[in-house]
């Protein structure tokens, strides 16, 4: 449905976006995740048409969007990272903007604007200013503000950042329900995996301005495929048991944690053993062994030595 | 494009309280500084020359002829406690061929009485020069003195309608200085909006919706000239049907003045909101900028007062002094439309341009 083909953007010398290619098909739910300044706003503001590539194209349905705008924004919706609302004005009274400069007819308005607000959950606050509202529900009207002109692609600018818990899960539960249940085609923007892990069907990763990997999670797990991360509890901690582990050939890296090691190691099968073994010598005791599932944050530790928060 | 500019109507309506200060604050500066602005009904004069006596003698009588304000001899202590105390704006000392003005302010008053004084000194001068190359002074003197009542060669200062020309109000002038200042600072504010509304991303929505650019700009636009013409209306009508100033029978026409010079304005606005980069940026500029724009177009003093050419090209820039120009025809010299022509076109063709200049410079900042 939408693609970017070498997508590229530079502001003056330095290089912001570089050779993102990407997809999104209809009805997907489809990740971007990176850190922060890893080029995530820049690429979707050149994907909505808000900022021109430096070079590369977008294209909807096989046509370029870069010259002629407006077959893309009559079926995007757009939720910005920061919070654009007119803070004086209430919740309903924002609603009410968006729809009409959306051009949603006048006699399906106020009922869009109802439902709307009962879907992120506001119904009985419309009445109140944005400024009193908390952090979460300020969200909720940023996203629900996207929604009035029923798009049929939905864009969304890392929305749970800085909220709590619960607002967090509500908006996510949300966004689900509109690819599940109206079919909308979601491309999400976040540096928190889990959630690009609870919601996406495929996820892109960024860093760097770059796609450094792409694929369905399974697909993207799959890069550690042929390595194990474990968990091992210790009756006590051995400098020189760590180093002694670091020196075993399929060990790619030891960690000490507050009461034990985490070991990443190509899959071997002699790896336990050894480590019986070596501790043995030592006369350290292991009281606890774990094999874990590596997450989407173990993959971009993989791919650039960094967690996703650094 | 009527959703935007309802969106700023009703964020008006929450907070009007800016408004109505900005409105009440140009009221309130205009009957302050107007008070008693006329001409103060007498002046103290005084010397502190060794010659105090005779040097006072020889001006109280110059001063007074052909002046509705009294000048009066004081003892220079009283004279200076006055003036001090603030029960007077200002006294004058004499000196043998010259004064100085002893004040604590710069209210428009002291100009008057400074302007009328330095008349009748430099009237003095020429005579005495004259009088020093003659042999038979007195009957020089006498000579210049009828000459100068009844000229050989006269130039006629009429009013357009033939009347008496009118008494020059300084009152009603400053009454306008500060609407169209406040005026200014409304406008500016508003404008801004448009810087306001980028930052905060309200600005990009727009542009995705069906909204043409120039649909929005026009939105921005419409609204501050909109509330720059309502509050200029409020404060002027206030003052001529509340305060009763006299402010002529034009009222069409004053409408149609303040109708140009907002939009001028607006455009100027627009112009300087190109030129920053953020709104903090604009508020930490235009205010330090705009008050200075009557200033030196001599909006707060008698018409000519200001009469350096640089300062009278820059002042020629902006709308205001045009503004000004066209009111003071249609309320002081009952103007037409066609004497005010000129200064309708002057604020057509600065609004263009700066418009044009404006929009393109805030739309550069985009990329
Ligand atoms: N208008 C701009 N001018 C210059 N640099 C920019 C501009 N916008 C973004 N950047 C830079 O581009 C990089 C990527 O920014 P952004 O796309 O916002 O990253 P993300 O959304 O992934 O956090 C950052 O280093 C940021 O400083
Ligand atoms: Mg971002």
């Amino acid at each position: 449905m939408i693609e970017t083909i070498k997508l590229r953007k530079d502001f003056k010398e330095k290089t912001v976006v570089e050779d993102v290619d990407l997809y999104l098909d209809k009805g997907e739910s489809v990740g971007l995740l990176g850190p922060n300044g890893a080029g995530k706003s820049t690429t979707i503001s050149m994907i909505s048409s808000l900022l021109k590539p430096t070079s590369g194209d977008v294209k909807l349905n096989g046509e370029s969007v870069v010259k002629h705008p407006s077959e893309l924004r009559k079926v995007l919706g757009v939720v910005p990272q920061e919070i654009a609302l007119y803070q004086e004005l209430t919740a309903y009274e924002n609603l009410k903007f968006f729809g009409r400069i959306y051009r949603v007819p006048k006699d399906k308005l106020e009922t869009r604007i109802q439902t709307t607000l009962k879907l992120v959950g506001l119904k009985d606050r419309q009445k109140d200013r944005i400024k009193t509202f908390s952090g979460g529900m300020k969200r909720r009207i940023n996203i629900a503000s996207a929604l009035l002109h029923h798009p049929k692609v939905l864009i969304l600018d890392e929305p749970t950042v800085g909220i709590d818990p619960q607002s967090r899960n509500y908006i996510l539960e949300m966004i689900r329900q509109l690819n599940e249940q109206s079919g909308t085609t979601i491309l999400y923007t976040s540096h928190y995996m889990e959630e690009v892990e609870q919601l996406c069907d495929r996820v892109y990763i960024m860093d760097h301005g770059k796609v450094i990997a792409s694929g369905s999670q399974s697909e993207l797990l799959s890069i550690l495929s042929n390595e194990d991360t474990m968990r091992v509890q210790l009756n006590q901690m051995s400098h020189s048991l760590v180093k002694a582990i670091q020196e075993i050939d399929v060990i790619r890296q030891v960690e000490e944690t507050g009461d034990g090691i985490k070991i990443i190691a190509k899959k071997s099968t002699n790896l336990i053993s050894n480590l019986v073994k070596l501790a043995d010598q030592q006369n350290i005791k292991i009281l606890n062994f774990q094999m874990e599932n590596p997450s989407l944050e173990d993959v971009f530790l993989h791919l650039t030595g960094r967690t996703l928060r650094d | 494009m009527i959703p935007v500019f309802l969106a700023q109507l009703t964020k008006e309506c929450r907070n009007p309280l800016l408004l109505i200060i900005f409105i009440a604050a140009s009221i309130g500066a205009t009957i302050i500084f107007t008070d008693g602005t006329q001409s103060p009904t007498t002046v103290s004069i005084f010397s502190e020359e060794e010659n105090a006596r005779s040097i006072e003698e020889k001006w109280e009588p110059l001063l007074n002829e052909d002046s509705d304000m009294r000048f009066v001899i004081t003892d220079s202590e009283e004279a200076r406690e006055d003036v001090q105390q603030g029960r007077a704006d200002l006294a004058i000392k004499l000196l043998e061929d010259d004064y100085r003005l002893v004040t604590t302010s710069n209210l428009p008053t002291v100009a008057y009485v400074d302007q009328h004084v330095r008349k009748v000194f430099e009237k003095e001068a020429t005579i005495q020069s004259a009088i020093e190359q003659s042999e038979d002074a007195e009957g020089l003197r006498a000579d210049i003195e009828t000459k100068l009542e009844d000229p050989p060669m006269e130039m006629e200062v009429d009013s357009i309608t033939g009347d008496e020309l009118p008494n020059y109000d300084m009152g009603t002038q400053l009454m306008f200085a500060f609407t169209l200042l406040v005026a200014m600072f409304i406008i500016g504010f508003r404008i801004n909006n448009i810087l306001k509304d980028k930052v905060y991303g309200l600005w990009d929505r727009m542009i995705l919706s069906p909204v043409s650019k120039t649909g929005m700009y026009t939105a921005y636009i419409a609204y501050a000239f909109f509330i720059g013409v309502v509050q200029t209306l409020s404060v002027i009508l206030t003052f001529k049907y509340v305060l009763n100033y006299d402010i002529g029978d034009r009222l069409d026409l004053l409408i149609i003045i303040i109708a140009f010079f907002t939009f001028s304005m607006v455009s100027v606005a627009t112009l300087l909101t190109g030129l920053v980069k953020k709104p903090e940026q604009f508020y930490a500029i235009y205010p330090s900028v705009i008050p200075i724009i009557p200033l030196i177009s001599g909006a707060y003093m008698m018409p000519g007062t200001i009469s350096n050419p640089v300062l009278t090209f820059i002042a020629d820039l902006f709308p205001v002094s045009h503004a000004m120009d066209a009111i003071l025809n249609v309320v002081m010299y009952d103007g037409t439309l066609h004497d005010i022509t000129h200064s309708l076109l002057f604020m057509t063709l600065i609004g263009v341009v700066a418009m044009g200049i404006g929009v393109n410079l805030v739309e550069r900042r985009k990329n």
